[in-house]
């Protein structure tokens, strides 16, 4: 397969509702990340859209509604769709479109405007799971969050008090996103205080629920060569999804985000990904899963990522900083807008564009992930320079 | 472009809307019975993958693992134990509950799955993880063929 740069990005600030609809927002994101790598509508031979459940828009089949304003019009377009685990998927999508060597530049579109449910999103999520044992319960998303939370806290004999820590460093780092939607200085009894949701889940465990797009160009090596002396190639991409009902899996380790990392770290020629990899952004819709994640994608022992963010190692100035760029609790959820904001930084952390929120120590490699479906699918990417 | 744009959001006009779907869903080859088997024996039914060494609750006429049809039909004890639990206190708008509820993933000995359901009979702050539990089914009168058939499980006396 031929190699595969991204060689542009870009992004709107999230914010809770946006009076743009969704296709403006992806209109207006596609234009900066084209315009950031000097290419036009014009250049683009596919795209590939992510977005997450349809009820958002109000609207069945939104991608056909957010079509245009992908800039998919007389072009090949296709939606992929693995609820949370969406954004980071579409860049796995946009790689293997042009890694086949059908395509030459593939933009890779990701919206969520999540404002528009009332009186919350959580009214669409409900029709999400198993129609039969799961929905006549008014099942709430955070219960599956917090069954995970508790389960993981339990098993390893872990505190609510260092999983806070989580949302104390992420909402730090995107003190200098400027896209960020809930950036700032709190404490640990700051998450503590919060108020419960779903015991053990807080409201500071919490991401917001957000409008936002983001966007990636992807590109052949040779047009990659051609557009930039700083291509950001993509080394390894991989994703599984384990099965559907929740109590058929242990919910103390993603055992599937681990598949999918091995799956991406295999065709990057990653033996070990403690030492080889950089930074990394995983998934931390909630604050504890920023740890869960980083275990699936083995950045450490099972169990052992409290430890790694009590020492200071995941901090921006750390051995491997996670979430630098404040990840979906500072930053915001718009959910597969989220995956490919993560993406993005791994982008701009690697090409040294990241600004206040640069790593020290350039950068040579990173992973992002994202997570969601029923609970149950990976999405990883690593990009390198 | 600049980030920030409109600032009053609340002086846009909104477009007011809904997607209504009315459903009437089949329940299956596979749910039609074991909905049955609740509604009028009370009890648990699972299906068994003889080659894969699997009891799927809830039942399923096929293996996920092998792919194979499931015909061999076994009842599930009523008694499991507490995978997971979460004291909720707010309902599916945001709303804070009056009275906090705990929901929980219950599983039982040697099957593969479990049943997601209100955890009842029990003070929130009592409840622990691997706790043993018990079905507590509804008057067979106001049974209706539903998971809401079940009314809870509860801690083993």
């Amino acid at each position: 397969m031929r190699k595969v740069a991204v060689v542009g990005a870009g992004m709107t600030k999230f914010m809770r509702r946006a009076q743009e609809t969704g296709k403006e927002l992806a209109w207006e994101t596609a234009k900066l990340a084209l315009d950031s790598c000097e290419l036009t509508v014009k250049d683009v031979d596919c795209v590939v859209m992510g977005t997450a459940p349809d009820a958002f828009d109000m609207v069945h089949m939104k991608h056909e509604y957010l079509s245009d304003g992908a800039g998919a019009w007389r072009k090949p377009y296709v939606r992929g769709v693995l609820g949370g685990g969406t954004g980071v998927f579409t860049a796995c999508q946009a790689w293997y479109h042009v890694a086949s060597g059908m395509f030459d530049v593939c933009l890779a579109v990701t919206e969520e405007k999540m404002s528009s449910c009332l009186p919350h999103p959580q009214g669409a999520f409900v029709t999400c799971w198993d129609q039969f044992t799961e929905s006549p319960l008014g099942t709430s998303l955070l219960w599956f969050f917090a069954w995970e939370m508790n389960r993981y806290m339990t098993s390893h004999g872990i505190t609510e008090r260092e999983i806070a820590l989580v949302s104390v460093k992420n909402k730090k780092n995107a003190l200098h996103h400027p896209c960020a939607q809930l950036p700032g200085e709190i404490t640990v009894d700051d998450v503590m205080k919060s108020e419960i949701m779903a015991w053990p889940v807080k409201r500071l465990d919490v991401s917001p629920t957000s409008d936002g797009a983001a966007v990636l160009v992807f590109a052949s090596e040779e047009v990659a060569k051609r557009i930039t002396d700083r291509p950001v190639w993509v080394q390894g991409v991989g994703w599984c999804l384990d099965t559907m009902y929740i109590g058929q899996r242990d919910l103390y380790y993603p055992k599937y985000v681990e598949y999918a990392a091995r799956m991406a770290y295999d065709m990057a020629g990653i033996k070990d990904p403690r030492r080889e990899i950089d930074i990394a952004e995983p998934y931390d819709p909630f604050s504890y899963k920023e740890l869960h994640h980083g275990e699936g994608l083995l950045l450490c022992d099972k169990g052992e990522a409290v430890r790694l963010l009590v020492d200071g190692e995941t901090q921006k100035t750390g051995r491997q900083p996670w979430c630098p760029s404040g990840g979906a609790l500072g930053v915001g959820n718009a959910i597969a807008a989220t995956g490919v904001m993560k993406v993005a930084e791994l982008f701009w952390q690697l090409r040294g564009e990241a600004g206040e929120r640069q790593v020290p120590g350039r950068p040579r490699r990173g992973v992002a992930q994202a997570w969601g479906d029923e609970m149950q699918v990976g999405t990883v990417v690593v990009l390198g320079v | 472009m600049p980030l920030d744009k409109v600032t009053q959001i609340g002086q846009t006009k909104p477009l007011h809307g809904e997607i209504p779907v009315y459903a009437q869903y089949t329940f299956g080859i596979a749910g039609e019975r074991f909905f049955r088997e609740i509604k009028d024996k009370g009890r648990i039914m699972g299906t068994k993958c003889s080659k894969c060494d699997l009891v799927y609750v809830p039942a399923r006429i096929y293996c996920e693992q092998c792919f194979g049809e499931l015909t061999e039909w076994l009842e599930i004890p009523g008694r499991g134990a507490l995978h997971s639990f979460t004291i909720s206190h707010v309902d599916l708008d945001g709303n804070r509950l009056k009275e906090p509820i705990v929901v929980g993933l219950v599983k039982f000995d040697g099957v593969y799955g479990g049943v997601v359901h209100r955890i009842g009979g029990v003070e929130p702050g009592q409840v622990s993880i691997g706790m043993p539990v018990e079905i507590v089914l509804k008057p067979k009168t106001r049974r209706t063929g539903s998971i809401l058939d079940i009314d809870c499980f509860r801690p083993v006396k």
